[in-house]
């Protein structure tokens, strides 16, 4: 449990603003929410806002693949062969492999925190079906978390688009439109992971598994950028779609506090590399967490 | 006109806010501290002080002059102790340094622990910043030194770590001043006043990343030298706080320590790799017993556990 006794109202009411001047400040628009997982304390900025959600969705699928594992309606040892043709192309992991491989779910499910491998999360995808992602979803109260389709389909919808640059030609993409795509809110993304946190979506070894796992992101630009701290552990997944960056995921303090924080952001500039938008994630995260904090 | 001698009046007034006391201070005719200064404002072209019944206060202009000035009365220090060093033939002188706000009671202690161990040894002390030392060391100008770490080892070597907490240096009249010590996270909103980073990058930061690991990220940063200087922006404005070691007291400000003892500043002392002669030796001796008894510093405690993280590269 942590130290901190519940924060007051105001310290919470005083991040708000300097939220969103942190947003403002790297010329994104944003969406927060940022609970602690044991009080139920929280921190929301346009936190129920439907938002596309791309890769942030296979946390859901992980969630369903290790909830379906510990009732015992799956195997997650179970072994794959995945052929070198028919894999989603990416930019990691087995999307850029050239070979032939045989991967347990449980490995693919590692490749897909570790790297964002859309190759991966596609042949889960395949093997846990949307039906039971959704289900999963809406028993755990998360009804406005749906999934339409898989990670080749997204990569389908963006080639149709061929100038990315032209804020115009944006606003028809069909991914960027949440009534259209994968989509959820940056409260339920939080939700989630408090979920896996309280063993809610599953319990014992199988919840342990899954939590060390979706400590495993290689990439620290986003969220864990705000909390540069040898003690502190951040978990997450990010998820990236033209001018929106995202990350949701679960910050560990040493003393006992735990903090499952959903950053949502969509910038002004169309340009693929975007520093300030990314840190930004992390800025807002640790606002959010020092507010909860707060004496 | 003898522009030090100027820049000396122009610090004295400018810490005193006040030409009556600042004359009385430097033991001259306040007309005649007067007439310095005006003489100054006319050399600079720009007036340094905004001059009212309740004293002087600096202009932005005398703000700036003030910072610059600092490092030209520092470095013609410098050149003096160079100076008194060649008439004195450097016999049995141990050129040693010490940073700032260590204490005058520490660096007596200091002095007294060196002359007790080391009869008929001169030690030629300076207060310089770890950068300058670490530069001193290295170029051969500096013999001996207390840095503070994190510091840039190549090529010296130290003595035993020692920490000294911080606490927050507060206006006398702050609500927090009123508690026995001060958590880190009801800074939260406040502004820090810290020395520029260029004196020592690492710390710089390091000092911000653990105040923010415990919950205080300065709204802004105040870039200050000097513990004077610092005292009188704090009294001057009530969302300052500087985090540093127990001062000396003194009216207006109120220094508290931290909860937890989440702060600390890390210090040893250092010298050129393979030139610990029997000067410096003693020195080392002189400033670990100097720092433990009158810095209230500590040995090292125990490392704090560490999340590993794919970016470390490396399995703990």
């Amino acid at each position: 449990m942590s130290e901190a006794v519940p924060p007051s109202g105001t310290a919470v009411r005083r991040a708000v603003p300097r939220i969103n001047a942190a947003f403002a400040d790297a010329g994104v628009t944003g969406r927060l929410h940022a609970l602690d997982i044991d009080t139920g304390a929280s921190v929301s900025v346009a936190a129920t806002h439907l938002t596309p959600t791309s890769s942030l969705h296979k946390v859901c699928l992980l969630a369903t693949l290790y909830r379906e594992a510990a009732a015992g309606r799956l195997d997650r040892t179970r072994q794959i062969d995945i052929p070198a043709a028919e894999r989603t192309p990416g930019l990691s992991g087995l999307a850029v492999m050239r070979d032939a491989v045989r991967m347990s779910l449980r490995d693919l499910a590692t490749l897909v925190v570790a790297v964002s491998d859309s190759a991966a999360a596609d042949v889960l995808w395949r093997e846990v079906g949307f039906d039971a992602v959704n289900r999963t979803m809406a028993e755990l109260g998360l009804t406005d978390t749906i999934a339409v389709h898989d990670m080749a389909a997204i990569r389908e919808a963006l080639r149709a688009h061929p100038d990315l640059t032209d804020p115009a030609a944006l606003a028809d993409i069909s991914i960027l439109n949440p009534a259209r795509t994968n989509r959820s809110t940056a409260r339920q993304m939080a939700e989630l992971f408090a979920a896996v946190w309280r063993e809610e979506v599953c319990a014992g070894e199988p919840a342990e598994e899954l939590r060390a796992l979706l400590g495993l992101q290689a990439w620290t630009h986003r969220m864990a950028s705000g909390f540069p701290f040898d003690d502190v552990r951040v978990s997450g997944k990010t998820a990236t779609l033209p001018t929106l960056r995202h990350e949701a995921g679960v910050v560990e303090y040493p003393d006992g506090g735990r903090y499952a924080v959903a950053v949502f952001t969509r910038a002004a500039s169309a340009a693929a590399i975007l520093p300030a938008a990314d840190a930004v994630i992390g800025t807002a995260a640790r606002i959010a967490v020092d507010a909860l904090r707060s004496v | 006109m003898d522009l030090l001698a100027h820049l000396r009046y122009f610090h004295v007034v400018a810490e005193e806010q006040h030409f009556g006391r600042a004359a009385t201070r430097l033991r001259l005719a306040q007309p005649s501290l007067s007439q310095r200064i005006q003489r100054l404002e006319r050399e600079f072209g720009v007036r340094l002080f905004d001059r009212g019944r309740g004293g002087a206060v600096l202009t932005p202009a005398g703000q700036l002059v003030l910072a610059q000035s600092e490092s030209v009365l520092d470095a013609a220090d410098r050149l003096r102790s160079v100076v008194e060093r060649l008439q004195d033939g450097e016999a049995g002188t141990l050129r040693a340094a010490v940073p700032a706000h260590l204490g005058g009671a520490a660096v007596a202690a200091l002095l007294t622990a060196f002359q007790e161990r080391s009869p008929g040894g001169e030690l030629d002390l300076r207060e310089l910043t770890t950068a300058e030392q670490t530069a001193e060391l290295a170029a051969g100008t500096l013999d001996a030194g207390i840095v503070r770490h994190p510091c840039l080892a190549t090529g010296l070597s130290f003595g035993p770590m020692l920490h000294q907490p911080l606490g927050v240096l507060l206006r006398e009249d702050d609500p927090l001043a009123a508690r026995p010590e001060v958590d880190l996270r009801a800074l939260t909103g406040r502004g820090l006043a810290m020395p520029p980073r260029a004196n020592s990058p690492a710390l710089h930061d390091e000092t911000l990343t653990a105040g923010a690991r415990h919950g205080f990220t300065p709204t802004a940063i105040r870039i200050v030298e000097g513990l004077e200087f610092t005292r009188a922006l704090i009294r001057s404005g009530a969302d300052l706080v500087a985090l540093i070691p127990d001062p000396p007291p003194e009216p207006g400000t109120t220094w508290r320590p931290l909860a937890g003892r989440p702060l600390s500043w890390r210090t040893s002392t250092a010298w050129r790799a393979g030139h610990d002669g029997p000067a410096v030796r003693v020195f080392a001796e002189a400033a670990d017993l100097a720092l433990r008894v009158h810095s209230g510093m500590f040995a090292a405690p125990a490392e704090r556990p560490r999340a590993a993280r794919p970016e470390m590269e490396f399995a703990l």
